[in-house]
């Protein structure tokens, strides 16, 4: 008896204090879901380790530290949405950030319209999340472009580079992708686009003449075969090729179309992430690459360079994928909003969401806007990038390039 | 009852061949992918149907042992630039060490528990082998890079790859050499007969526990061989080897328990299949129904054939 | 005893129900995974006491909720209806697969059952009007718009009647048919047992269960893709929930269930990086150790103090 009004005197003290304690700097909590196994959840948690150092080394913010809770989604759609349910109820965050897999971050939309607590979602690319979450969620900002964005975006980058070097066209194009919802996505918006094109409409209005696509089996999921839909490819004889799968598909992919003898003029790799040393490749060099970073950025971004060197020195390693700058992003923006409306209240915070503009280390300002069904979608265009001697180059858009193209692919 | 099966065995090539002229002729890249990728489905199946025909196991961290092999390969490259066919020898012997120390760690004891206890196990197993693998070198794929593994030969016309006919060597190799084995060594002799009986073979003296703990080391040992030829060629990465446990589940089903030559005949088969709906524009999304859609049509015969007789 | 037993599991019933009036959202979605899992583990061994090791629970899990979503999406129907629409459809579909599924047995039986889940699979990813193809079908609203307390009771009483159906197989004359397949089919034959008959029974009985889990699921993420509706999770995990637990009885998979789904959830909690490490050496650990599963350890040391008090507690072993 004696033993148990000991302690539990001892844990109403320890109660109290912890309780002065927190009421003294009550921290304003980020709540993140990240697939941590995975190099790109991984890496985007440690970026966002690095953006929440920042911001409390600075005093915080409206006075109160950030802390940032990160719940493991394990790639799995219920445990993703069970994830939301936990940071809202049970860690009581402010806001939602992060995420990378759309069909994981399909079944966590039922949850987030549950709470609706403004939420800055940095990955999920797939039309399908815009769909399901319908155009009346005032509180939920979507940074990554949508799938139909990215294909458009390219389109408005090839014209400018055929405008600029002559030499250099795009009139027909052969997309190869893979055959789950990402290559698919992707290819579906193609079409769209070959349609407009046809009519000299659209982004491809003014360059795509010809268009043709074949799927494979992605060596992610058990493939990594694509010499029969490489040798389609060769048939059709694109002056632009490009190859929607995964980053385990690169290597193989350049070394089957150099085994088959496929030289295309521009060989355009499109991956969420590229394999480790994939520059060391000697097949690498003049491969183009779609995405929305390259290191070389830090060249002529300050920001970028910044972020490169912070993330380097705290971590010990090099950022491999945008995730990392993207994750990043997520928070730096949330914040910078935060302390535009001064205030936590919900209207102001969506308020500041939408007016100011951030510059990212991703090498563009981040500026909210609406997308076909969502009203606040934050990028929307993504970066032409080409491997040359080793190095990610930026070669358009033109204000961030740091290299001149290097044309046309091929030994 | 063999040499009714070693007939039925040979009908198959007759009608395999004459397929493979038929589609040699109409599209000969299909019959050249075909028989190359068939081949390495071979190889990588043969462990996984000798473990569950001698031992009754069926090994689900079967692809998980070959993404091990990739690695060893991986490090022995880049840590000290060894090419990867210098380290057939390396990575073999190491993947028979870990097979023989997976086996003494766990499989051993589990070998009365049923084979539900086996799979479970097993199970296990790959959870770690591929949770410890992105633990240590995250999911971004490495890779070893040698050109010779993509030099192209160009024959009446045809330009075809020529390293993966490794795999179609290697493939016969493995089951010639296995053949011999089970037939004309001693302690093949004795495996032959614990796969057949394991408490009549303990009856006659055969030290069956040794024989397990040899067919697993064995077993895992030629998934490190194919292990080093593929990593040329493929992306490394933890879930590389994965998918191949299902397909060598497939193919050892399609050949029948028991049956090593009708592994690498199903493995052609399935390859060349696969490989000429890969060539039709449009049907390379449906080289997985094609390839499961033939396993189960010959299962099934088979199963209506038996049920008849 | 018996009385007492029963009080227990009332008592464990009752408990879970009200879980809602007092648990937060968090612990109920936890839950409610570990019910969908559970009554998926429960159907796989039902299948196993027949003695067919079935890997196709993930291909009927999918067909029920591709059934139930189009119909929602497509057709209008009533979510709830739709769920029971998705377990009918699989089940009718289990029941013609039957005629020629059910020739199998041992492993053929088992990868012609994983085989038809990846055909599955592929055939909706290659019908993009009617599925929605690779990236999926998005339903227009949640089940009970997404309310944890509704969505816990619904596969909380999914779950209890799965349980009953298993319970009540184990204790009919089924049983005895279903024992005698599983130990000896021959002298099951000979003795005028009439084993397709049972087996098809079997079969169709949990495939529906299977299909109405997936409509459910569907139904409660209001959306179906190929890549994660079809995911080997729903073949992997119930499998070694079963297998922890211990198989042949209805105790061990739900026990199995409710043990990794904590274990799984709390590893998290405690260390974010590799835990699915620590996951995977403690089922190894359990087979090492208790190779019968845990339900079975257990009551072997719980009968062992029983019998040295002198209590007889044969009623304990099953």
């Amino acid at each position: 008896m004696k033993k148990i009004s000991l302690a539990s005197v001892l844990l109403l003290i320890a109660a109290l204090m912890l309780s002065s304690v927190s009421l003294a700097a009550e921290p304003i909590k980020f709540g993140a879901v990240n697939p941590l196994g995975d190099i790109t959840g991984f890496q985007t948690t440690r970026a966002m380790e690095l953006a929440v150092k920042e911001i409390n080394e600075a005093g915080g913010l409206l006075g109160r530290p950030v802390e940032l809770i990160v719940v493991d989604d394990e790639m799995r759609p219920e445990i993703g949405a069970a994830a939301i349910d936990r940071l809202a109820t049970v860690d009581n965050v402010d806001f939602f950030v992060g995420g990378m897999g759309s069909g994981v971050h399909l079944a966590q939309v039922p949850a987030l319209k549950k709470y609706e607590k403004i939420t800055v979602w940095m990955g999920a690319a797939s039309h399908q999340v815009e769909i399901a979450m319908g155009p009346d969620a005032d509180w939920y900002f979507h940074l990554h472009p949508w799938d139909y964005q990215q294909g458009a975006s390219y389109g408005q980058g090839w014209t400018d580079i055929a405008n600029a070097h002559p030499e250099i066209g795009a009139s027909r194009i052969f997309l190869a992708y893979e055959e789950g919802a990402f290559g698919t996505d992707s290819y579906l918006a193609y079409l769209d686009l070959y349609e407009a094109a046809k009519d000299g409409e659209g982004p491809y209005g003014q360059i795509l003449n010809d268009f043709a696509g074949a799927s494979f089996t992605s060596a992610l999921l058990g493939g990594g075969d694509y010499r029969a839909m490489l040798r389609q490819a060769m048939d059709f004889d694109p002056d632009l090729f490009i190859w929607a799968g995964y980053d385990a598909d690169a290597v193989p992919m350049v070394a089957q179309a150099m085994e088959l003898g496929f030289e295309p003029p521009l060989f355009v790799g499109a991956p969420p992430g590229w394999p480790a040393n994939f520059g060391d490749n000697p097949l690498s060099d003049g491969v183009i690459l779609y995405g929305m970073w390259a290191p070389a950025l830090k060249e002529v971004s300050e920001i970028s360079n910044h972020f490169w060197n912070e993330y380097i020195k705290m971590h010990g390693h090099e950022p491999a994928t945008y995730f990392a700058p993207l994750g990043y992003t997520n928070i730096m923006f949330l914040a910078e909003a935060i302390k535009a409306a001064g205030t936590l209240e919900k209207d102001a915070v969506i308020e500041a969401l939408r007016t100011i503009e951030y510059e990212s280390p991703i090498g563009a300002v981040l500026k909210i806007e609406p997308s076909n069904i969502i009203s606040n979608q934050g990028f929307t265009s993504q970066k032409i990038l080409q491997y040359i001697d080793g190095e990610q180059h930026v070669i358009w858009p033109f204000e961030y390039a740091t290299s001149e193209i290097k044309y046309p692919f091929g030994r | 009852m063999l040499a009714a099966a070693s007939k039925k065995q040979y009908l198959f090539i007759a009608l395999l061949v004459i397929a493979a002229i038929v589609i040699g002729f109409w599209e000969p890249h299909a019959l050249i992918y075909g028989i190359q990728r068939g081949s390495l489905y071979a190889v990588i199946a043969l462990p996984l149907a000798l473990i569950l025909g001698i031992l009754g196991v069926l090994n689900l961290a079967h692809g998980e042992f070959l993404t091990v092999g990739m690695y060893a390969t991986f490090v022995l490259f880049s840590r000290f630039g060894v090419d990867p066919m210098l380290s057939t020898v390396p990575v073999t012997l190491l993947l028979a060490v870990v097979g023989v120390a997976v086996y003494l760690l766990t499989i051993k004891h589990v070998l009365k528990a049923g084979h539900l206890s086996q799979l479970l196990i097993t199970f296990g197993i790959s959870l770690v082998i591929s949770e410890l693998i992105k633990s240590i070198y995250t999911t971004q794929p490495r890779g070893v890079f040698t050109t010779y593994s993509y030099s192209s030969t160009t024959l009446a016309g045809i330009r075809f790859g020529t390293y993966e006919f490794l795999y179609l060597l290697i493939a016969v190799a493995v089951l010639v050499g296995l053949q011999l084995f089970l037939k004309k060594t001693r302690l093949g002799q004795a495996t032959f007969a614990v796969g057949q009986n394991p408490r009549g073979a303990s009856i006659v003296g055969i030290n069956v526990s040794f024989v397990y703990l040899f067919v697993f080391g064995l077993s895992i040992a030629i998934v490190g061989l194919a292990s080093v030829f593929m990593v040329p060629r493929v992306s490394i990465f933890p879930g590389a080897g994965t998918p191949y446990t299902m397909k060598s589940f497939a193919l050892t089903a399609m050949a029948g328990l028991g049956n090593l030559n009708g592994i690498l005949l199903a493995g052609i088969a399935l390859g060349i299949f696969e490989a000429v709906v890969n060539a039709i524009p449009g049907g390379s999304g449906w080289s997985d129904v094609v390839f499961f859609g033939v396993l189960i049509l010959v299962i099934m015969t088979r199963a209506i054939r038996e049920g008849r007789r | 005893m018996r009385n007492k037993a029963m009080l227990i599991v009332a008592a464990f019933v009752i408990a879970a129900a009200s879980l809602p009036l007092f648990a937060g959202p968090y612990f109920l979605s936890v839950f409610n995974t570990i019910f969908v899992y559970m009554s998926l583990a429960l159907t796989w061994d039902i299948m196993l006491r027949t003695g067919q090791l079935s890997y196709g629970t993930a291909g009927l899990f999918g067909l029920g909720a591709y059934a139930s979503a189009l119909l929602v999406a497509k057709a209008g129907l009533n979510p709830l209806v739709s769920i029971a629409a998705g377990g009918a459809f699989a089940g009718l579909l289990a029941f013609f697969l039957g005629f020629g599924v059910l020739r199998l047995r041992k492993i053929y039986f088992s990868i012609t059952t994983l085989a038809l889940t990846t055909v599955f699979s592929v055939i909706i990813r290659n019908l993009p009007r009617l599925t929605g193809g690779a990236s999926g079908t998005v339903l227009p609203r949640a089940l009970f718009n997404g309310d944890p307390g509704k969505n816990y009771w619904m596969i909380y009483c999914l779950a209890l009647a799965v349980i009953a159906i298993s319970v009540w197989l184990s204790k009919s004359k089924t049983h005895y048919a279903i024992n005698a397949i599983r130990n000896d089919e021959i002298t099951a034959r000979s003795s005028g047992i009439d084993v397709f008959k049972y087996l098809l029974f079997i079969f169709v009985l949990t495939s529906t269960i299977q299909g109405v889990i997936g409509a459910f699921y569907a139904q409660q993420y209001a959306f179906v893709q190929p890549e994660a509706t079809f995911s080997m999770n729903f073949l992997l995990l119930p499998l070694a929930m079963a297998l922890v637990g211990g198989v042949y009885s209805t105790i061990g998979p739900v026990v199995g269930a409710v043990l990794l789904g904590l274990v799984s959830e709390y590893l998290k909690l405690i260390m974010p990086y590799g835990h699915l490490i620590v996951y995977g050496i403690i089922i190894v650990l359990v087979v090492l150790f208790m190779p019968q599963g845990i339900t079975r350890a257990f009551a072997k040391l719980f009968t062992r103090k029983m019998q040295v008090g002198g209590v007889d507690s044969a009623s304990l072993r099953d």
